[in-house]
This record gives structure tokens, C-alpha cells and sequence, in this order.
């Protein structure tokens, strides 16, 4: 689907010749900190902003030549609304559809199919303005899908949102998956990676530090467990070059934050055990398991970027 | 073949239907402004000042009223204009990002663009048909062929909000070129575009700034028509005039709303 996709602005290359391809019905996660290219990736695909280099085909045809007609079949749920705040959440779902010139014959059973999906039938007459945030994500959602897309883009569909909001919409994601609907989606949050994503790349910079799927990344960049030991203030950074001794083989290794040390093992019971034979005695301590936030933070850093 | 892959016709008009359903919530406003504004210009200017100006035995052939409207008319479809084509354009661009919704569409940049300017006609048409029959109801017009006058308002207010449309779309600061624009261009053109009396009454330079004003080539067409004193090579160069700023000012608008909207 893309080759060698490069996306500059003057000096500054926000995308840097990534290469990668998303099959039918498949979800697709873009994963990266802020300012890695996610973003951008995501306008080339939607056809809205040039590609600088490289090569994209999108459902088989060129953005450059084929623009509307490739975005006649997306639906596109971007990073900040552009949902009409004065005008209802009916007349949004409207005039979207009018935008595809579809009929206003069709369009009327079609609203209120999305209404319904997206739980706003009840406040249809409702200008968007006073919506909550859920709401609005909802109704952009549903605004994505009046044109019955092939692919749905969502940039970071769920940001800012609460809990039930956030697994509300995971829901009805889930339910376009099984529909055959591909998703490519971009996203910081890992629990929605792992909960939506079939295959997802880690973005930073501009290229792909990793690729695979969410097992998959965890087995390859982490181990499977992860024990936490809190010590005293100030006693962290002490504890961890003693705990060196606590990991064995070639993927374990320790990492000492400011509150806590992180020993990332293969088994975090064992590891503890050690701990307390060096003569460790932390405040406090925990096992679980490896997640994609640990292999995010070990590719991508824990230093703030912007 | 499914509906998908036969992509529906989009057109510009989709951008006017946008507008339209945006209208349905301001247009009483609208009206009672439309109606409310040529009255008060044709009572305090035209029959006020008028009454006056006649006294001293004018020197135009007609009652100042009769003068004053046509040019009262252009005005007025000017100022309109460049109202729709700047805060509301700053609106799909900025404040409520509309513009960027659409761009995500089969729309193009071209007919978005394209369809904010349609509508900006459409506007000035109704708004100019209602000014004109209220100037109409008040004796402001001179001979029925001043029906005419609407169209040199249209073809004005589109010719000044094309090359505003293309402001519009590169501005990102809120406001402040707009108050430079109406204080700094819109205002003195209404000056000095021979609203108020000819043009020959104003120094060397105020003729200058009447000549390169659209709203003066707009005028001079609309009192043409009402009072039937504009010979035809002189309306052709008006008209030519204004061709030239809606021609040059739509191309600038078709560059802005793609850049803004393909960054």
C-alpha cells in the first residue's frame, strides 16, 4: 500500500520512507508519541495532504490522480472535530452525506440508521454545541459512516474521553471490525492498541522502530513479566545497581525510575526471590505481566518530546 | 456494480446546501436587517439630505434621492459580500473547522472554494432584490430598466469577495486583517466611489482611488441603468473591469483554499 511514503514540510521531514501494507478487514495501528508522523501518515492516506515521496496506493488507486474518488470510499474520524457546532446533530449527519452526493432520499434512512448506532438518536434535534465530549467523538464516528466506507481512519479516536465514553466507542469499533470494515487507526493509549488493533507499527521520528502484532511486539521488545519494587525516597537508583545481579539471560535487564525500579524477567516471582536474598527488603513490590506500554516506553523513550 | 463503486456526483452546490442549512437559523435576522438598512439610507440620505440638495436646485437632472439609490444598492451588495467572505470563512477554517470536515469528502478544494463563492452571489442577489424594492417603494427609482442595477450589485459584491475569499482563507490571526479590511479598504471605497455625488466633484487623487475601486465601475453601472445615462462602450469597460477582479480573485482563492486545505 505504501512504499518509501515520505512527507516533508520545508527542512522538516515529518515522515521519513515508511513502508508498510493493510489488508481487507484487517485494524491497523499507527502507535508513536506525539509529533512521531502519526498524523501526517494518516492526511497522505486520506487524501488531503500530498504525498512529498514514495509511493501510496490506496484501494488500488492513486492519490494524487484519484483523490475523490479514493476518499468517496474512507470515512475519516480526525484528531480534533470538525463536526458544525451550530448546526444539530441530525443536519451533521445530513449535509456529511450531501457532501458524498448522496441522494436526500436515501440520506434521511440512512441518519437515522447512524443515530441509532451511535446512541444520539434522542438528542438528534440537539445543536452539537452542548454535546459532551463522548457525544461529539460518537457523532463524528457516525458522520465517518454515512458513506458506508471500505476503510475507516481514526486519529487517536478516543483522546480526552472518559473510561465508559472510551469503551463505548471501542465497542462500536469493534462491531465495524466484524462488519469487514479495515480500520487504520492511530493512537497513545496501548490498552486501545492491543484492544483493537490486529497488527500495528511503533512510530517515532518519522519510521517505524517496530512492527507486529501486540503478542507479538511484547515477546519480541519485553520480557513476559515485569516486578515492580518500590524502595525508600532516594534509595531507588542504589537498589537497582544491586538488583543486576537479580536478572539473568540476554533480554532481562533493570530499569530504576525515580519512584521504582522495574526488573523486566521472564518470571517475576523468581526475580523477587533474588531480590530478597541480595538483602533487599523494598517497601513494596508487585509481579505482572509484560504490556505494550512497556515495549512502547522501551522504544520510544521516556522522555517527554514535545 | 455496488454504490461504492459508483462514487455520487459531488458539486459545488453541496458547499451551498451546507450554507443554506446554516441560513435556517440566521435568515430573520438577515431580513430585518436587509429591509431595515436601504430604509433608513433612503429616509436619512436620499429624502433627509435630499431635501436639501434639491433646495439649491441640483445639478444632477434628477431628485438626489433617484442618485444616491443605485449607488446605495452597490454598496450595500459590496458590504454584504465581504462580510460572507471573511469572519464565516475564518469559521470553516478555524473556528468551527467545517472547511476540514468537507475536505475529508469527495469535495475538492476547488469547488469548496468555488461553492462559498456561489453562495456569496446568491446571497447578494436576495439581498440586493430586496434593497432595491424597498429604494423602489420610496421613490428611489428613477425608470424601471434601474431593475438592472441588481445584477451590476451581484456582479460587484462577487467581483471584491473573490480576491477577500483568498485573504480569508490565509489569514490564521483572528480579526485583525478583517478590521484593517473594512476600515481600510471597504469604508473609503464607499467614500469614494462617487456614492454621494460625481466623481469629477473629488480631487485629482480621490479619482484615482475611484477609478482602481470596484465599487465605483459597479456604481457607475447601476446609476447607468436607472438613469439610462451611461453610454454602451463605457458599461462594457465597467463590466470588463469587474470581470477582471472576479477572474484574478477566484484564481487566488482556488490557490489559498488548496494550500490551507492540502498543508
Amino acid at each position: 500500500m505504501a512504499q518509501g511514503l515520505t512527507k516533508s514540510f520545508g527542512t522538516f521531514t515529518a515522515v521519513d520512507g515508511i513502508d508498510f501494507a493493510v489488508e481487507r478487514g484487517e485494524a491497523f495501528g499507527f502507535l508513536g508519541p506525539n509529533g512521531a508522523g502519526k498524523s501526517s501518515t494518516m492526511r497522505m492516506i486520506g487524501c488531503v495532504a500530498p504525498i512529498t515521496a514514495g509511493t501510496l496506493r490506496i484501494l488500488g488507486m492513486n492519490p494524487v490522480t484519484d483523490g475523490p474518488r479514493i476518499r468517496a470510499r474512507l470515512g475519516v474520524v480526525p484528531q480534533q472535530d470538525t463536526l458544525d457546532i451550530e448546526m444539530t446533530v441530525r443536519e451533521n449527519l445530513y449535509i456529511y452525506g450531501r457532501y458524498f452526493g448522496m441522494p436526500r432520499a436515501e440520506l434521511k434512512a440512512k441518519v437515522d440508521a447512524l443515530l441509532e448506532f451511535a446512541q444520539l438518536t434522542d438528542r438528534a434535534k440537539s445543536t452539537v454545541d452542548p454535546l459532551s465530549g463522548g457525544m461529539k467523538r460518537r457523532l463524528t464516528i457516525a458522520r465517518s459512516l454515512i458513506n458506508d466506507p471500505e476503510i475507516l481512519l481514526l486519529d487517536e479516536p478516543t483522546t480526552g474521553l472518559d473510561p465508559q465514553a472510551r469503551h463505548v466507542l471501542w465497542d462500536r469499533l469493534y462491531r465495524l471490525k466484524q462488519d469487514g470494515v479495515t480500520l487504520v487507526l492511530t493512537t497513545h493509549y496501548m490498552d486501545e492498541a492491543e484492544q483493537l488493533c490486529d497488527r500495528l507499527v511503533v512510530m517515532d521520528g518519522g519510521r517505524f522502530v517496530a512492527e507486529g502484532s501486540p503478542r507479538s511486539l511484547i515477546a519480541d521488545h519485553s520480557t513476559r513479566e515485569v516486578a515492580e519494587l518500590r524502595f525508600a525516597p532516594g534509595a531507588n537508583a542504589d537498589a537497582a545497581v544491586a538488583l543486576a545481579a537479580a536478572i539473568s539471560g540476554d533480554r532481562e535487564r533493570v530499569e530504576a525510575l525515580p519512584d521504582r525500579v522495574l526488573l523486566y524477567v521472564s518470571d517475576g516471582e523468581a526475580a523477587l526471590r533474588r531480590a530478597h536474598h541480595l538483602g533487599l527488603s523494598p517497601v513494596s513490590s508487585l509481579v505482572r505481566r509484560s504490556t505494550l506500554e512497556d515495549v512502547f516506553l522501551r522504544l520510544t523513550g521516556r522522555s517527554l518530546i514535545d | 456494480m455496488t454504490a461504492l463503486e459508483a462514487p455520487y456526483r459531488t458539486t459545488m452546490w453541496q458547499v451551498v446546501e451546507h450554507e443554506l442549512i446554516e441560513a435556517r437559523r440566521y435568515w430573520k435576522g438577515v431580513l430585518i436587517t436587509g429591509l431595515a438598512t436601504p430604509l433608513l439610507y433612503v429616509l436619512a440620505l436620499g429624502i433627509g439630505l435630499g431635501t436639501i440638495v434639491n433646495k439649491h436646485s441640483n445639478s444632477l437632472g434628477v431628485p438626489y434621492v433617484q442618485f444616491v439609490a443605485p449607488a446605495f444598492l452597490t454598496a450595500a451588495a459590496l458590504q454584504v459580500a465581504a462580510t460572507s467572505a471573511t469572519f464565516p470563512v475564518m469559521a470553516g477554517f478555524k473556528w468551527i473547522r467545517f472547511y476540514h470536515g468537507m475536505a475529508a469528502t469527495p469535495l475538492t478544494p476547488r469547488q469548496i472554494c468555488d461553492g462559498k463563492l456561489l453562495w456569496v452571489g446568491l446571497r447578494t442577489l436576495v439581498g440586493s432584490t430586496v434593497y432595491l424594492a424597498v429604494m423602489a417603494a420610496f421613490g428611489g427609482l428613477h425608470r424601471w430598466q434601474g431593475v438592472f442595477g441588481i445584477f451590476a450589485a451581484v456582479l460587484t459584491g462577487l467581483a471584491f469577495a473573490a480576491p477577500v475569499l483568498a485573504l480569508s482563507a490565509s489569514v490564521s490571526a483572528e480579526g485583525q486583517a478583517f478590521n484593517v479590511l473594512f476600515r481600510f479598504v471597504v469604508t473609503p471605497m464607499f467614500l469614494f466611489s462617487g456614492t454621494f455625488y460625481p466623481i469629477s466633484r473629488l480631487p485629482r487623487w480621490g479619482e484615482v482611488i475611484a477609478y482602481v475601486s470596484p465599487l465605483w465601475h459597479g456604481t457607475q453601472l447601476a446609476r447607468g441603468a436607472a438613469l439610462g445615462d451611461l453610454s454602451a462602450l463605457a458599461a462594457l469597460g465597467h463590466v470588463g473591469y469587474l470581470l477582471v477582479w472576479l477572474v484574478v480573485g477566484l484564481g487566488l482563492a482556488r490557490w489559498r483554499y488548496r494550500v490551507r486545505l492540502t498543508a
